[in-house]
């Protein structure tokens, strides 16, 4: 009875924190809200610019990619000096040095250069990301035309948010779903008795854990849960049996948040 | 970014002096301020590296303190003090970074109470009032005029070097600073004459200086830019702060920050309050003077000899050791090390990957310091490549002229600094609770956005009320500004959904936007409110205060669940 209750209050407080903080969900839908009447800031008016015309509207499904299509990208022609790219990501011209507008076709993977695979060396990521942001960073743009300025706003923050996905297992597996078509609803309720009792267990023993000996051992535990089913989705996703690998993503979700959890509490 | 908005902080508010006429064909490249609670200093890029600036007694290191004993208050940049003791008399008002833009409810404010000029508190949440004492008779200021007339004399001084107007600057700022205080400090330097480009949070100047001697290390060795990862713990007079950079190819990207109002102030004033005989004689100039010599010295001594002489019979004299002052001095330290540790875990870095720990401020000379930073760090050896008094001016420095956008043949400008937010800003939402939308650390630029809505049926109007910081109850942030959005339509509790979406640019400056959607609809029914915080001024305390009286609970939020 005792035992029961606590399971619904954990049950409760465990998805109204899932709904607090879903850094991913919000990361995605990137808000845009375009107002075509004059105003001093620019930064936001470009944030979506493919959208100005429009007189005033919001989006929440953030961009919508489209999956392979964009593979074989035509080359791009510099809007400066008319010199055309055959790079797939074409971000910054190399013959004019000027920043390019936001092409909603490149893919995150494009941007760093990468096949669009899972398993990627997350290392790698973080010099190309300070590579990009050396050309792109509004910091150093200073003495760029306002049009130009407004490009290397909307491309660092799209460099940026590309960065951010691809560095974390969990956001970098739901982006490639997201890439195939397929949108992770990460906010679904788990019906799995089996996991729901999981979670309840280990929810139990981080909160009953005191030492850090103790929470760092029950965190090693948990990544290696992450792990396994971090292997498990590349598996389920390369042989394109998308319902497993959505599922795959759910337990990545809860084992995340349990690490978060540990993180708090050490 | 946005020049314009960045000069005045309220149209209410008038510039001090005209801004100087600069040419506007060759890029000014922006000077770099340190200003510390006690000591400032001013730096430049010259062409081929950065210049300390000194004053005309030939120091790099200029005293905070403007005097107020003659009818022209003057700074310490071109006043010279007969002695030590001349600025306690209460003519001089010093340690201003302690006090800008916080209230006289805060601790940091009452901590000031035993200074020798005035600081009265009425603890009503306003601005404390400040005087200094001239003539028998005590002359009112602000902690803005103080810093604004020392801004001016640092101007002058380096106008007057550098053979032309100086108007651009970098200053950098505690990691504590609240938006806010931010304000104040924007608004004295716009009484100075001075057009802030940014304000850096102190670790992140250093950190900086770490990236460009790095990139110049690694192109001599012919290496690839492979990151190094640092942490920067940089502790003054007033503020101890730390950074997680993580710097390749002269990129420093800030990982973590963390920063208190604790520092050498706090320090002095324990081992003063330890050492006096009695606690009428606790804010005694000749203890502060004598006190604070023996900190210094007991940085290289196990132990050393205090003398005060108090002039009116009373004296003391005594041994004070190492140990005794470590246990004197026990929550100051403490409270380093949860900054360390803190800092370390949110930027997700395990202390094996540490390549450097960097120590730099006053206070990092302060051997317990030194071994509370290397023991949470786990690394025998500091990082010795930086002047650590000298680290965050030089760094200024170096972000003013990138941001100036002046190029360096040799790539020693090839330099950039991804910044992350100091403190999270949020709304209050869910009764009394404080919402984060963008949290701490995250990295600038930054936009994120949050869902929320209604707590009673047919609701049509809602506050938003936007705080910046860590606690969890609004009360425990501070305040930014708050605005209300109307015209929602008549709907059963929790069916409108409200997004608030907040922007941080480049430069720093936060937005607030806020739209009122329907279920199903894609385009907001109302217009899109955007306001620029923070909006607050003095004596903002009450207004939280008075919202809550106003409105209880009837224009509340909660964040919206998702069906």
């Amino acid at each position: 009875m005792n035992r029961a209750r606590k399971l619904v209050a954990s049950i409760s407080t465990l998805s109204t924190r899932r709904r607090t903080y879903s850094p991913s969900s919000s990361t995605f839908r990137t808000i845009s809200i375009i107002n075509s009447q004059t105003h001093h800031s620019s930064r936001r008016e470009s944030f979506q610019p493919s959208s100005s015309a429009k007189p005033l509207c919001l989006r929440f499904s953030g961009r919508e990619f489209s999956s392979g299509s964009s593979d074989t990208t035509s080359s791009s022609v510099c809007w400066n000096c008319g010199s055309s790219s055959e790079k797939a990501a074409f971000l910054f011209c190399d013959s004019c040095r000027s920043i390019q507008p936001i092409d909603d076709s490149v893919d995150y993977f494009q941007i760093f250069d990468l096949e669009k695979k899972y398993e990627l060396d997350a290392g790698s990521l973080e010099g190309k990301y300070k590579d990009w942001q050396k050309k792109l960073h509004p910091d150093l743009v200073h003495n760029k035309s306002q049009k130009e300025r407004d490009y290397a706003a909307d491309q660092s923050a799209k460099v940026t948010e590309a960065y951010r996905t691809l560095t974390k297992r969990l956001s970098r597996a739901m982006y490639i779903m997201k890439l195939n078509g397929k949108n992770v609803n990460e906010e679904e309720t788990i019906t799995d008795p089996t996991l729901l009792m999981e979670i309840m267990e280990l929810r139990e023993t981080i909160s009953e854990a005191n030492d850090s000996k103790e929470l760092d051992q029950i965190r090693s535990q948990v990544q290696e849960k992450l792990k396994q089913w971090s292997d498990s989705f590349v598996e389920a996703f390369e042989s394109h049996r998308f319902d497993e690998a959505v599922k795959c993503i759910q337990r990545m979700t809860y084992y995340e948040r349990a690490c978060e959890e540990i993180v708090k509490k050490l | 970014m946005a020049e314009p908005a960045y000069t005045v902080a309220s149209d209410s508010e008038n510039t001090g002096e005209e801004k100087s006429s600069s040419s506007p064909s060759l890029p000014e490249i922006a000077v770099g301020i340190d200003i510390g609670t006690s000591q400032c200093s001013i730096a430049v890029w010259n062409g081929s590296q950065v210049h300390i600036l000194r004053n005309t007694r030939n120091q790099k290191l200029i005293k905070s303190f403007v005097t107020f004993k003659d009818e022209v208050p003057a700074g310490g940049v071109s006043n010279q003090l007969a002695h030590e003791q001349e600025m306690l008399t209460g003519a001089a008002v010093f340690n201003m970074k302690r006090l800008i833009g916080r209230v006289d409810t805060d601790p940091v404010v009452h901590a000031s109470k035993s200074l020798p000029f005035l600081v009265q508190t009425l603890d009503i949440g306003v601005r404390p009032f400040i005087a200094a004492l001239v003539n028998n008779a005590w002359r009112s200021t602000t902690p803005e005029e103080v810093l604004a007339i020392f801004l001016v004399e640092l101007r002058l001084m380096a106008e007057a070097q550098l053979k032309r107007a100086v108007r651009n600057v970098v200053l950098t700022v505690p990691v504590s600073f609240s938006r806010f205080q931010l304000t104040r400090i924007e608004r004295a330097c716009a009484m100075a004459g001075l057009h802030v480009l940014r304000l850096m949070p102190e670790p992140t100047a250093v950190a900086l200086l770490y990236a460009q001697q790095q990139q110049m290390t690694s192109h001599d060795n012919m290496g690839s830019g492979s990151e190094r990862v640092a942490v920067i713990f940089n502790m003054g007079a007033g503020y101890c702060d730390v950074a997680v950079t993580a710097t390749a190819g002269g990129v420093s990207q800030i990982k973590a920050l963390a920063g208190s109002a604790v520092g050498g102030e706090d320090i002095l004033q324990n081992t003063m309050r330890h050492i006096a005989p009695r606690p009428d004689k606790e804010g005694s100039g000749s203890l502060r003077v004598a006190t604070q010599d023996a900190i210094h010295r007991l940085s290289k001594q196990d132990s050393v000899q205090i003398e005060v002489d108090f002039g009116d019979g009373d004296a003391v004299s005594k041994v004070l050791d190492r140990s005794e002052f470590e246990e004197v001095n026990k929550n100051v330290f403490e409270e380093c090390e949860r900054l360390v540790v803190q800092c370390l875990r949110d930027a997700k870095v395990d202390v094996d990957d540490l390549d450097d720990v960097i120590m730099v401020g006053g206070c990092s000379y302060i051997p317990k310091v030194r071994a509370i930073v290397s023991n949470v760090c786990k690394k025998e050896e500091i990082y010795k490549e930086v002047n650590p008094l000298e680290a965050a001016v030089r760094g200024a420095a170096l972000e003013g002229a990138v941001t100036s956008g002046i190029h360096d043949p040799f790539g020693s400008l090839d330099l950039l600094t991804i910044q992350a937010t100091a403190l999270a800003v949020g709304v209050r939402a869910n009764g009394n609770k404080f919402v984060p939308v963008i949290p701490r650390n995250t990295m600038v630029p930054a936009r994120r956005d949050l869902f929320f809505t209604t707590v009673h049926d047919d609701q049509k109007e809602a506050l938003i009320v936007v705080y910046e910081g860590e606690g969890e109850g609004v009360g425990e942030n501070h305040l930014l500004g708050y605005f209300k959005i109307v015209g929602i339509p008549a709907a059963a509790k929790g069916v409108p959904e409200i997004n608030v979406c907040m922007d941080i640019d480049a430069s720093n400056a936060l937005r607030v936007f806020a739209a009122v959607l329907m279920p199903g609809s894609k385009s907001p029914v109302v217009p899109v409110v955007e306001v620029r915080m923070p909006t607050v001024d003095d004596g903002h305390g009450w207004c939280a205060q008075a919202l809550s009286a106003k409105f209880g609970s009837a224009l509340d939020l909660v964040t919206l669940q998702r069906k």
